[in-house]
């Protein structure tokens, strides 16, 4: 028998990027949260370290054992097996994925919302992607920015402004839709590199700026600011100037004393009663099974993770998974395109130091709909960003760009020696989108040791995808190319696209009809009104940006509207 | 809510301490598998007159290590993979890996990376040239890269808690430092 624990009136699943900041304004407005975590407290003296074996090779901040056990399996055939993938790089740990992510807090832009509409005003219905279930969002920009500009400041975002109410300033993104006021903190430090590649970028016309992130690039918030030393990447921060959750909005929650945090506690059901109400959630901690009992249930554990207890979550209201009578969850799934592009230069770069894709010279000229797609063949394109940090390991073992022979012995040693500080990568994340043959669903042959089925990922024939990557892959190697570079990689793409993703979107998209969506737009479920999704999981477009900002200001809104309709949604 | 004044928390270079060896850190080869492991890496990055080569930088002592700790799963596939080096090494220059001149062995180690080798050879040399790198360039702390000699093939500078704006200067590498993250050895 399961124990029974004390009522609260809002249960948390997962306390990472997603949870992590909807308990805040919960907390805030006096209800008694309870969240509950699979993973740890997580010591940043002890477990994060400027070690490339502890971080990259043995990935000890990136892998949690809960995602380890229920690794996904994947397909690229709607009717063929699927065979099991590596654990996904997600954390379970209380700051979630906060802890390692890169920490570029973007806004989405105006068109990433209303896709659908701006496409056909501007090229006609044809150039939706053939097979695509994209729809416009039921919300826009306008109806974010309000949490945009909440969450740029108490999670802590460090950037620099292109658009203050209209007024462009070319020092920051000036494609950016307007915000309402500046940064809280001025953007990261720039470098050598970064400032040649500025300069590359302005003498081929193009705009060029740094790119925002969730690091403190001053005192911040009672944390000090960010260093430099260059294992940002994959690991957490030793002076918690990235603003993973469980440094910034997790810790001002619990001065509330309003949350009660129960880690190393996994979720297994949502319960439900025979009228169609969630009524608490169920998880063992301990080897002990408990019973939460919350009045609301949001949910904030990683798309596949969310997604499978959704579908895991079966009552005599919901027979084939909780808020499922429409077949939705976990339709309208797709992972984020994008390319590793790297470039040789004939120069030392210094860029050993830094905070990885959060120290960062973007462009945005080639994203979204900056530029005419007439006749191209797609729509969308990418951002495209250089960046610093490398590490000893990653660095001696890259490409020699068929300059030596062999990769072992003196030859390579040389060139090694002269080459490993002198190439340089780009990030160049392209707009996705959701489409007929890409879902997620439960497997019916695999299970975790407690017996349930994993999620398994179909994923296929997204050719708008591989051909606006392509042709912004295209502009990237031109930017290397101006910059001196003497080489630069221009890799081609598999058009069934990626299949797990750090940046995974849909499963429970947001939508106002509930026969092609899961929740509405403010994040609740069409059938079961006290039972809210978190996270990428309600996206209906990616943008060609990370989505964390994005998570958290929909986090903070649907939370929010939770509070403020307290007793119509829990009556 | 917005930035207050709090004193930034870095904590000094000094606090990471030089990495030394632990003369009690249990070791997983036998000296015959220690030896042949030694010639292995001690081709992959060889000394010559840019300096020293994974061998002297600890390559083989961290693969000793760590095969008695975290690759504890992986040691039973490195003795097959020493044993299988064995017998292709006597098969095209008749004798044991470890018994042959350096010429010798880079031709064992050429011949195993054609295409012609044996596909599980094939998969031993990856796996030993991922540990050589390791153990050369990766942190002191795993009984490898010892004193960070490792960096100095790749002019890395080293890991430091905290780097300054001239650090990352293009013209100007930083101050080389040679120190374990751990701080504990």
């Amino acid at each position: 028998m399961a124990i029974h624990l004390k009522p609260v009136d809002v249960a948390v699943v997962g306390l990472g990027a997603a949870g992590g900041v909807a308990v805040l304004p919960l907390c805030r407005a006096g209800l008694k949260v309870a969240g509950i975590e699979a993973g740890a407290w997580m010591d940043p003296h002890k477990d994060f370290k400027p070690d490339e074996i502890h971080n990259n090779i043995r990935r000890m901040v990136t892998t949690g054992d809960k995602i380890k056990r229920e690794a996904p399996t994947i397909r690229h055939s709607p009717t063929g097996p699927a065979r099991r993938g590596a654990p996904s790089p997600m954390m379970n740990a209380v700051g979630g994925s906060s802890i390692h992510y890169q920490a570029q807090s973007w806004r989405l832009k105006p068109w990433d919302f209303k896709t659908v509409t701006e496409v056909t005003r501007r090229y006609g219905k044809s150039y939706i992607p053939q097979g695509s279930t994209v729809e416009d969002w039921p919300i826009g920009y306008d109806d974010l920015e309000p949490y945009y500009d909440i969450t740029e400041r108490e999670v802590g975002v460090s950037g620099k402004a292109g658009n203050i109410k209209g007024t462009i300033d070319k020092e920051g993104n000036i494609f950016e839709g307007p915000r309402q006021r500046e940064y809280p903190m001025p953007h990261l430090r720039s470098c050598d590199y970064l400032d040649h590649m500025k300069k590359a970028a302005r003498e081929m016309g193009w705009n060029p700026f740094h790119g925002p992130a969730a690091i403190n690039s001053v005192p911040y918030d009672g944390r000090g600011a960010c260093a430099y030393h260059g294992y940002c990447q994959a690991g957490g921060c030793h002076l918690q100037a990235k603003n993973s959750t469980c440094f910034s909005t997790i810790p001002k929650a619990q001065r509330t004393k309003n949350l009660t945090i129960f880690d190393r506690a996994q979720v297994t059901r949502i319960v439900a009663n025979a009228n169609g109400k969630v009524t608490g959630v169920s998880y063992i901690a301990g080897g002990k099974e408990y019973f939460q009992p919350a009045k609301a249930v949001l949910v904030g554990s990683y798309t596949y993770e969310s997604v499978r207890l959704l579908l895991l979550s079966k009552s005599k209201a919901y027979p084939n998974g909780l808020g499922n009578n429409k077949g939705q969850v976990g339709r309208h799934y797709f992972g984020h395109w994008q390319s590793g592009t790297s470039a040789l230069f004939p120069m030392d770069l210094n860029i050993w130091y830094g905070a990885y894709q959060a120290q960062a010279m973007m462009i945005d000229e080639w994203a979204d709909d900056e530029f005419d797609h007439t006749g191209l063949g797609f729509i969308g394109g990418a951002s495209l960003g250089v960046y610093t940090e490398t590490h000893p390991i990653a660095a001696a073992s890259g490409s020699t760009w068929g300059q030596v022979p062999l990769n072992w012995g003196s030859q390579w040693k040389r060139w090694i020696h002269e080459n490993a500080g002198r190439t340089a990568r780009a990030y160049v994340q392209a707009n996705s989108f959701p489409y007929e043959t890409t879902f997620l669903d439960l497997d019916p042959a695999v299970k975790d040791p407690l017996g349930d089925p994993v999620i398994r990922v179909t994923t296929m024939n997204r050719e708008n995808e591989r051909r606006a990557l392509m042709y912004a892959q295209g502009k990237m190697v031109e930017w290397f190319k101006a910059a001196g570079a003497t080489m630069a990689t221009n890799p081609d793409f598999d058009p069934d696209g990626p299949a797990l993703s750090t940046h995974a979107y849909g499963g429970t998209r947001m939508g106002d009809n509930p026969e092609t969506s899961v929740v509405d737009k403010w994040g609740f479920s069409h059938e079961a009104p006290n039972l809210g999704m978190l996270g990428g999981s309600v996206f209906g477009t990616s943008g060609a940006r990370n989505p964390t900002l994005t998570i958290q200001a929909l986090a903070w809104r649907t939370a929010e509207h939770l509070a403020k309709n307290w007793k119509s949604i829990t009556a | 809510m917005i930035a207050t004044a709090a004193a930034s928390a870095l904590i000094p270079v000094g606090a990471i301490r030089c990495a030394a060896q632990n003369p009690n850190q249990p070791r997983s080869l036998t000296p015959a598998q220690r030896r042949t492991t030694e010639m292995l890496v001690d081709r992959i990055i060889p000394a010559d007159e840019l300096g020293p080569g994974a061998l002297e930088c600890g390559a083989a002592n961290f693969i000793d290590f760590q095969l008695a700790d975290y690759l504890a799963p992986e040691k039973d596939a490195w003795l097959a993979g020493l044993n299988a080096l064995d017998v292709f090494a006597m098969e095209r220059q008749g004798a044991t890996f470890a018994d042959l001149a350096a010429d010798k062995r880079d031709a064992v180690l050429l011949a195993l990376t054609d295409n012609g080798a044996p596909a599980n050879l094939q998969t031993f040399f990856n796996i030993a040239r991922a540990y050589t790198m390791q153990g050369t360039f990766g942190d002191p702390h795993y009984g490898g890269n010892i004193g960070g000699k490792g960096w100095d093939i790749i002019r890395y500078p080293g890991a430091r808690l905290a780097t300054s704006a001239d650090m990352q200067s293009m013209d100007k590498a930083a101050e080389p430092v040679r120190r374990s993250a751990w701080g504990n050895e």
